[in-house]
């Protein structure tokens, strides 16, 4: 009765969701429709106290092109640190460094186990049915580690019935080409479906070059004139191919075993420095990158309980080769790095409702990483070559068990304890309690609180690189408590309205950062106390203005403080109470969408405040990154013929042709299109 | 259909009207007229990798102030990624900038650029021979570079034995006589002889892990400090030691030994060559006719990694570079010849390199 109850609940919420989500792609004639806002009194447990972001259907979908670096960046207020399309783009989630952010794919941690961190421009996000945002604390419910919080990634099984293919082509600017084509086959028991993408670009965007100036001379070699170049992005082609192959069978009898398998082949040029007075055609900058990520899953739901295994593998080979020709045709290795990283990853969970007031869970995982790095080749004093790096595995457990109570609807408490064990360390207990009640049932206002400790362990870089690798290093720990408080109104047909403001105070100790050493490599250490504090700020509104018309705004606001608060490093070290270097204080994102018929109009804004180079927070002249907007704008116009919907899109990225930088020395492109074409074949239909 | 448009129009005006004075500012194109005279001190900071955020300062000593960031402001244009060096020559200023695989020749007075050498590797430091003629050496190069300053242009290639492009490392040059003399650093272990009429490696002198570092005293004595490798390394992990070399038979006359885990680096002389200074934790200074290690230092340690140091030729005052956290403005420390700090100021980031006018 209870969950029945719940699964009532949350399908109301499901069917606001998708009403709001607007533009759906691959259909060519849409309606939309309002619903109304429902008291939920009764609020889904596993969420209690929850800070959480989702991304809806229209946000992941909106284009082939896009990477979930993009989506990130337009529809939260993470900061998403990228130097354009298809380079390396980490993030700073509430103040804290890339790899204080944990990232999972239908439940598997994706974290490059040697660098800590994840490279979102690498996740298609196409590929991705269901995102969310667990900020800070309501991470503890899923993973350790996520001093900043947890991206969560998964895809769905949710096919149409019978044979159905959609395929989009979109050229763009800098003679940009992408490629999106899914399969799917769905019956009662069988969801079956196929997605491949492939991007290619030589990415060759011109910018004026304002780090650098071309001289002009006379005959005898004398300086008699200067002038920035405009130049081209040099060295920044691009080839992704992704392949995902997803298998579920139902047995409509309470279980549900699935399949995902998702192939990435990268071959990336890395883009030349503003200030490279090297001659392109001698120098060779490229990272190739092979990963195989797999997850067989096994669901059983009965009425009180709900179990479910998950086992998975990855493979990541990845390449750097810095080369040089050294005379026609001979190319040289400068640098020539590769490494291979296995994993092997297995999961339990379990979900018990005894009663309406209760619910518990528990969950144990297990990620064995197996990393081979090489690094450099020498030749050893006696002459015979040997190769820099490391080859090391590393088990890491991690163990949760939560008891939620709603000892009354409006009211409901959370208890999570995990314990994490990284190789042979256990980590302290991690404890995380969470609050939250209805305080005005009209306007579904909500208060909630919650507080956690959390630990994050060094990665296998910083542990065994060579040369400066620290096995010494102590593991990053801090304290984050959230409070907040939301509300959602709204009249059927007409507006919904919500919106949530939450603050966040985090101290986290043994901050790891790599310095240099005299010997002339980095080397981590554990430096810094940070204080990362700040609010959130988010806010949704639906509108049908006139009959047939949908508006759909959605805003969120960040103010992150993110404090050097430990000791000075010398007399000197100005560095103390000041902003981390590349964390703005200020992001915002606005999403508008506006839809009439089968036209789409979709308006994505984003703003960073500036962001320090120096850890001082210094004014210098070459060390300074300005605050910036960034404006997109794309017009959809759906078709349906006969045999097959098509689906128009035109993309104008930076509308305003800003001239900006994300990243010191590595300018974006100004305005540049993309044009899609969808293209969904209804052989199968019966309409 | 009017009807339609209206809203569509007003709800475009309200997001437009949102993106309005969102342009990023630049600070470029304006330029600074320098024109300092005298004796001074240019400081290279390395910046951070793959910032591009290199930048030059300059220090007078007689009135104790320093100019910050003098390339930009001279030129309107980033000095690059990493300045590892400067020279003097032809009363020209030779800044080799690393990761920008370029040299850029500037006038000792204004600042301003006379001239590049572009497409060069990994440039470290550059050796003049002649008005036309200079070596550079590289990193991940397994080749000196034959430069013509005159022309700003590469004229050849030095090719040094036993080296592949991925292990090479030639660092810091000095002559005697028809030769010059180079420490090979990364992954290396030895001292190359360069005949320079025929741009051949003659000779080479295994030395211990690593020279970091080399310098010619007023005896006609080489001294290198190696740095001992690093824990883990395939090519060996040893304790670093100081080397007197003879230029005339290029054979090692003494090894002073530090002790296992010491990091020593920075060999530097004094104007007249006959002190030797280095930084080990703290800064030491001992004379070139030494026979041991002195046992306490010249200045010591100041909570600090001193990355820098240099000593004026002119009167033999201290100058040590202090990196900090390598993310913030460095800051220098001149002393006395005594050791009694005289003045300090703050530079660019990571301050490295050093160079007398």
């Amino acid at each position: 009765m209870t969950v029945t109850y719940r699964i009532a609940s949350m399908k109301k919420i499901l069917i606001l969701f998708l009403l709001l989500a607007g533009v759906m792609p691959g259909f060519a004639q849409r309606s939309y429709k309002l619903g109304e806002v429902v008291v939920r009194a009764k609020r889904p447990m596993k969420e209690i106290g929850v800070t959480k972001t989702t991304f809806d259907s229209a946000m992941l979908k909106e284009n082939i092109a896009l990477s979930m670096a993009d989506i990130l960046a337009f529809n939260s207020s993470i900061f998403v640190k990228s130097y354009g399309r298809a380079t390396l783009s980490t993030v700073a989630f509430r103040g804290t460094s890339p790899s204080h952010t944990q990232v999972t794919w239908n439940g598997m941690r994706i974290n490059n186990p040697m660098l800590g961190m994840t490279d979102f421009s690498t996740i298609p996000s196409y590929f991705i049915d269901q995102a969310s945002l667990l900020h800070g604390t309501s991470s503890v419910n899923e993973t350790g580690g996520g001093l900043g919080g947890l991206v969560k990634l998964a895809t769905e099984p949710d096919t149409p019935e019978g044979f159905n293919v959609q395929y989009v082509q979109g050229i763009g600017s800098f003679s940009t080409f992408d490629e999106f084509a899914r399969l799917t086959y769905g019956s009662d028991k069988w969801h079956v479906s196929t997605r491949a993408v492939h991007s290619s670009s030589p990415n060759d965007y011109k910018y004026i070059n304002h780090d650098k100036k071309v001289n002009i001379y006379d005959d005898d070699h004398n300086i008699i004139g200067q002038y920035h170049p405009k130049e081209r992005n040099r060295s920044g082609a691009f080839r992704d191919t992704h392949i995902l192959q997803e298998v579920y069978y139902n047995t409509l009898k309470g279980d549900r075993l699935g399949l995902n398998a998702w192939y990435i082949d990268s071959n990336r040029e890395l883009p030349m420095l503003t200030t490279d007075y090297g001659n392109e055609a001698d120098f060779e900058n490229r990272q190739r990158e092979q990963t195989f990520r797999s997850v067989l899953s096994w669901d059983h739901t009965r009425s009180k309980w709900k179990a479910g295994l998950k086992g998975g593998y990855i493979h990541t080979w990845m390449a750097y080769d810095y080369r040089r020709e050294v005379s026609e045709g001979n190319w040289a290795s400068m640098t020539r790095s590769r490494s291979k990283v296995n994993t092997i990853y297995g999961q339990a969970e379990g979900e018990y409702t005894p009663s309406r007031k209760w619910f518990f869970t528990a969950n144990l995982s297990a990620h064995q990483h197996f990393v081979r790095s090489q690094d450099k080749n020498i030749i050893l004093q006696d002459g015979d070559k040997a190769i820099v790096g490391y080859d090391k595995g590393r088990i890491e457990l991690s163990g949760s068990a939560s008891a939620k109570w709603q000892p009354i609807d409006r009211l409901g408490m959370s208890v999570v304890v995990r314990e994490e064990m990284f190789g042979t360390d256990w980590s302290p207990l991690i404890p995380a309690f969470f609050i939250d009640g209805v305080v005005l049932p009209e306007g579904n206002v909500t208060l909630k609180a919650s507080i956690s400790r959390n630990y994050r362990v060094p990665t296998l870089n910083d542990l065994y690189f060579l040369p400066g690798g620290n096995p010494d290093l102590r593991n990053e720990h801090g304290f984050t408590y959230d409070l907040g408080a939301s509300f959602e109104v709204g009249k059927k047909e007409v507006y919904s309205l919500s919106g949530s403001v939450t603050w966040f105070d985090s101290r986290i100790d043994d901050w790891i950062i790599w310095l240099p050493t005299t010997k002339g490599f980095f080397s981590p250490r554990n430096v810094k106390e940070v204080h990362a504090y700040g609010v959130e700020v988010t806010g949704n509104l639906g509108v049908q203005p006139f009959k047939g018309w949908f508006l759909d705004l959605n805003g969120s606001y960040s103010w992150t403080p993110s404090i050097n608060e430990g000791e000075k490093m010398s007399p000197a070290d100005q560095s103390v109470g000041k902003q981390l270097p590349y964390v703005p204080k200020h992001s915002a994102s606005l999403t508008g969408r506006l839809s009439w018929r089968s036209w789409g109009f979709l308006y994505k804004w984003c703003w960073y405040s500036e962001r320090f180079t120096m850890s001082s927070n210094d004014y210098t002249l070459t060390g300074h990154l300005p605050q910036y907007f960034m404006s997109n704008i794309s017009l959809e116009k759906g078709l349906s013929f006969k045999p097959v919907d098509l689906s128009l899109k035109l993309a104008v990225n930076n509308l305003f042709n800003e001239d900006y930088l994300s990243v010191l020395s590595r300018p974006m492109p100004g305005i540049n299109f993309e044009f899609f074409i969808g293209i969904t074949p209804k052989f199968n239909r019966k309409k | 259909m009017k009807s339609m448009l209206k809203p569509f129009t007003i709800f475009i005006l309200i997001l437009s009207s949102l993106t309005l004075g969102g342009c990023m500012e630049w600070d470029y194109g304006e330029t600074e007229d320098f024109d300092v005279t005298g004796s001074g001190l240019f400081i290279t900071n390395e910046g951070n990798f793959q910032y591009g955020n290199a930048t030059l300062s300059y220090y007078d000593p007689a009135t104790n102030t320093v100019q910050n960031e003098v390339f930009f402001r001279a030129n309107g244009m980033k000095l690059g990624d990493v300045a590892q060096s400067m020279s003097i020559y032809d009363n020209k200023g030779w800044i080799v900038v690393n990761n920008s695989h370029v040299i850029f020749a500037i006038d000792l007075n204004t600042f301003k650029e006379i001239g590049r050498i572009e497409n060069l590797t990994s440039p470290r430091y550059i050796h003049f021979l002649s008005d036309e003629k200079a070596y550079v050496t590289q990193l991940w190069d397994n080749r000196i570079f034959i430069v013509n300053p005159k022309k700003y242009e590469i004229t050849g290639y030095i090719t040094v034995p036993d080296m592949t492009m991925e292990s090479g490392s030639t660092e810091q040059m000095v002559q005697y006589g028809k030769y010059v003399y180079c420490n090979c650093w990364s992954y290396q272990n030895r001292i190359i002889k360069i005949d320079t009429e025929t741009d051949q490696v003659v000779d080479q002198l295994t030395v211990g892990i690593q020279p970091t570092s080399l310098v010619l005293d007023r005896y006609d004595k080489m001294w290198t400090v190696t740095d001992g490798g690093y824990e883990g390394s395939p090519y060996g992990h040893e304790a670093p030691s100081l080397y007197r070399i003879d230029a005339a038979t290029f054979t090692i006359e003494k090894q002073f030994k530090f002790k296992f885990g010491d990091w020593p680096s920075e060999v530097q002389l004094n104007g007249t060559g006959d002190t030797l200074y280095w930084i080990n934790n703290d800064i030491w200074r001992m004379d070139v006719t030494a026979e041991r290690l002195p046992v306490r230092p010249f200045l010591e340690y100041r909570d600090t990694k001193y990355y820098g140091l240099t000593v004026n030729p002119f009167n033999g005052e201290v100058y040590v570079a202090d990196a900090i956290d390598y993310q913030q403005q460095g800051m220098i420390y001149r002393y006395s010849p005594q050791g009694e700090l005289i003045d300090e100021f703050y530079v660019g980031i990571t301050p490295g390199a050093f160079c007398w006018k």
